[in-house]
């Protein structure tokens, strides 16, 4: 969004100031990174995203779990062989940094990362990413974990969370390989209240399968939403999608993740301020039934 | 002028070593069809349209279409152009789409030739591509939204009665379809032109405000958030798969019926839009579209095994003929080729797969042979750009390709017309026993009718079809070519919006 010219040149001000040295502790003002609330997913955003999985560049954003260069040898030594046998079309030139472990929680529509920065001291040993469509709100989440990379460096904390800007409706099987994640957030959707706006929801029968595909069976989508009829809907398309089923209430009473999703959210947080409702419902994805 | 066949689709039978077919072609609004045996028609006939002779007797029988009013009942033929032909696996029926009025259209096939339309389904959103089940008892229509229904090839009693099966919520609701009431084979005169471009405008931006749920049976089954651009059922033992594309680059292989639900994978690659898919006679996965390259793959393990590079084939055979070189941007660097076509050659006796590949606005086809290491490639020119192919069995083991092709713009053009009445619209290669495909004069024989067939309306069969005193069929020049030409419009534009 170009906004007015004075303000984008503020903004271009301020993110020109920023030390480039990567040792800048200072949080991100978020004034200058706030953006219209809506982007449309369906329109042909000049996104950049892998051609698959394998082809993703993780260690950029999780340097600390960069594999080592032996294993990226190997790694090489691996393609290379496997082009020789018989993937004559695949080019072995952009060598792919890996990390140790995958990515497991995803935060899709993170927004400016709340909810990131508090579940990422609860699973140390998780790597958690947040994918916001909104370039510049993806820009601020990127700075914030910068400066909490740098003021926990004797911890190391903050090295297992990290965000990306992405159009999830779109893309996720490019980011993600099948049965790869243990959890999925999808915290205060937009609404799109118009029912010719419904396609644009983030839940729909047709996007669960995408969900379903990239969590492993027994993981879970935590949804929240203040608003009653979101809620209504997207617990609809999760119930009647045969590869969820709903997670009982007692079962949510003693998820630290759905106290977190209710309290550290910035969505969540306006909600209580406005002492507002807040309507909670999560789906555990199941094993997929053997071949009729 | 003669209006091209922009969709053909030939129906093969065998009964004790008797091999006949049939050729099906539609041709703007119309559907024309003859068999090996001579047997032809046309549809809509002269019964089920409502001819109303406003024009002068001595009228030249070129403009037929002005004297046409097609009544609005329900059950009346279609003033939108077809843009989709499958033959049921059983060869009983022939499911067409027609595009502005985003309607599905079952019809019987006669033992005559003859097509009877047992129904039509508007859907909500226009259909990019169907096929059917390999039971037959189910299409599959995969649309401009992303999304794919499921519907009964032959509507039940209480499928129709009963509206609630629809995929949720949302999806309940349709727009009330929308379809014009001309269409750019029926109008030519200047007003009226104008009147029709509103309406196709209008239809383009989509339906009216008023919501209906469709009443009939329709089953949502997956979606992408991406226009579909083409499905394919396949069966592999006793498992059948749903292999989707979209115009994002995505190739998804999901669970046949009743478990479409479930993603099995993804076949990851392309970085443009893909626009066909194509299954081998020995089951490999052909895939291509906005990318220089064609992509082979062991879809079932979501392997890619080879690319083909058709631009450069392309790039080459225009090298090779001058009228064709000189249409070549100066930088050839900016050479883009769209696939617009991918058709696996059906030859029983070969045990290498064959197929063609066309890209739009190209006068020629390209044959490949798919080999264990490599593919190798040549060059059919033909006349005219190349819009659809399929194949004929004119015996056990001989089979021809027929080719419908533009012959209203030049070779190479999209956008430029013949001055004169422009070459046949049917072109006929036989694949010979060495790999290498010749001309079919026995086919093209038989066909002559076909071939001859009018365009637009000229339902009574007198007088001759093109028009050589007026260009008027070439006034709406863009819509016919919205017609020919979709695939190139795929291509996403660098930082359209953002
Ligand atoms: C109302 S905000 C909620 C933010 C955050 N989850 C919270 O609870 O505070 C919804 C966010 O989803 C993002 N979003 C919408 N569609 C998206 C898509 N297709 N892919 C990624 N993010 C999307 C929006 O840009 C927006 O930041």
């Amino acid at each position: 969004m170009p906004g007015e010219p004075a303000k984008r040149t503020k903004r271009e001000a301020y993110k020109d100031s920023l030390p480039t040295d990567g040792q800048n502790a200072a949080f991100p003002q978020k004034k200058f990174y706030r953006q219209r609330a809506h982007a449309n997913p369906f329109s042909d955003h000049s996104l950049t995203y892998p051609k698959s999985p394998a082809e993703m560049d993780w260690a950029k954003y999780y340097p600390a779990y960069a594999v080592k260069t032996e294993d990226q040898d190997r790694q090489e030594k691996e393609k290379e062989a496997a082009v020789e046998s018989h993937d004559q079309g695949q080019t072995s030139g952009a060598v792919v940094k890996g990390i140790t472990q995958p990515v497991e929680i995803a935060d899709i529509g993170c927004g400016f990362g709340g909810l990131l920065f508090a579940l990422a001291p609860k699973f140390p040993d998780t790597l958690l990413l947040g994918m916001e469509i909104r370039m510049s709100v993806t820009e601020y989440v990127q700075e914030k974990v910068r400066a909490l990379r740098v003021q926990n460096a004797a911890t190391s904390g903050y090295q297992n969370v990290s965000c990306m800007r992405a159009n999830t409706m779109k893309f996720l099987p490019n980011f993600f390989a099948k049965a790869q994640l243990s959890k999925i957030f999808l915290c205060f959707p937009d609404p799109h209240f118009k029912q010719r706006k419904h396609k644009a929801r983030i839940v729909s029968y047709t996007l669960n399968s995408e969900y379903a595909y990239v969590l492993k069976p027994g993981g879970i989508v935590y949804t929240i939403t203040d608003v009653e009829d979101l809620h209504r809907w997207m617990t609809g398309h999760f119930e009647r999608h045969p590869s969820f089923e709903r997670v009982g209430e007692e079962e949510l009473e003693g998820d630290v993740c759905v106290e977190i999703m209710r309290s550290e959210t910035e969505e969540g947080k306006k909600v209580e301020r406005n002492k507002g409702l807040k309507f909670v419902a999560c789906f555990r994805r199941i094993e997929d039934p053997p071949w009729p | 002028m003669a209006f091209p066949y922009q969709c053909i689709e030939a129906c093969n039978r065998s009964r004790g070593g008797n091999h006949d077919w049939t050729l099906f072609g539609a041709c703007g609004s119309r559907l024309v069809a003859q068999s090996s045996s001579g047997a032809s028609s046309i549809w809509p006939t002269a019964e089920n349209v409502d001819v109303k002779d406003d024009a002068p007797e001595d009228e030249p029988q070129e403009r037929p279409g002005k004297r046409i009013k097609l009544s609005p009942s329900a059950d009346a033929p279609s003033t939108s152009n077809f843009s989709c032909l499958v033959v049921s696996n059983d060869k009983q029926y022939l499911v067409a789409v027609t595009a502005e009025d985003k309607c599905i259209r079952v019809f019987q096939i006669d033992s005559n030739c003859q097509l009877h339309q047992l129904s039509q389904r508007c859907m909500a959103k226009r259909p990019c591509s169907i096929t059917l089940t390999s039971d037959d008892s189910t299409i599959l229509c995969a649309d401009k939204f992303g999304d794919v229904y499921a519907l009964p090839l032959i509507p039940s009693a209480e499928d129709n009665l009963n509206d609630t099966l629809a995929g949720g919520p949302s999806e309940q609701a349709a727009e009330k379809p929308y379809t014009p009431a001309a269409s750019v084979l029926t109008v030519h005169s200047g007003r009226n032109r104008k009147v029709l471009e509103e309406q196709l405008k209008q239809a383009s931006k989509g339906p009216k405000k008023i919501k209906e749920p469709l009443k009939f049976k329709h089953e949502l089954l997956l979606g992408h958030v991406s226009m579909l651009t083409d499905i394919v059922y396949a069966t592999i033992n006793s498992r059948s798969y749903v292999i989707t594309a979209d115009r994002d680059e995505h190739i998804r292989v999901s669970r046949g019926l009743p478990q479409a639900h479930i993603i099995e994978g993804f076949c990851q690659g392309h970085e443009e839009f893909i626009s066909k898919l194509c299954l081998t006679e020995s089951g490999l996965l052909v895939s291509g579209g906005g990318d220089a390259n064609l992509f082979i793959w062991n879809w079932q393990q979501y392997r890619l095994l080879e690319k083909v590079c058709i631009r450069d084939y392309v790039l080459r055979h225009y090298r090779a003929q001058p009228q064709l070189a000189a249409l070549l941007p100066e930088d050839e660097g900016n050479f883009k080729t769209a696939v617009s076509g991918i058709w696996s050659v059906p030859n029983s006796q070969s045990k290498k797969d064959v197929i063609l590949v066309a890209c739009e606005g190209v006068p020629a086809l390209f044959s490949f042979q798919l080999g264990d290491s490599s593919t190798s490639g040549e060059a059919i020119p033909l006349h005219g750009n190349v819009l659809d192919v399929t194949f004929v069995w004119p015996s056990q083991d001989a089979c021809t390709a027929v080719v419908a092709v533009d012959n209203v713009h030049k070779p190479g053009s999209t956008t430029e017309t013949h001055d004169d009445e422009g070459p046949s619209r049917l072109q006929y290669l036989s694949y010979q026993q060495d790999g290498t495909w010749g001309e079919d004069s026995i086919v093209g024989g038989i066909l002559k009718w076909f071939n001859r067939r009018a365009s637009a309306g000229n339902l009574d069969g007198r007088g001759e079809e093109f028009d050589t005193k007026t260009k008027a069929r070439l006034d709406d020049e863009k819509a016919v070519r919205d017609i020919l030409y979709g695939v190139e419009n795929l291509r996403k534009r660098a930082g359209a919006d953002d």
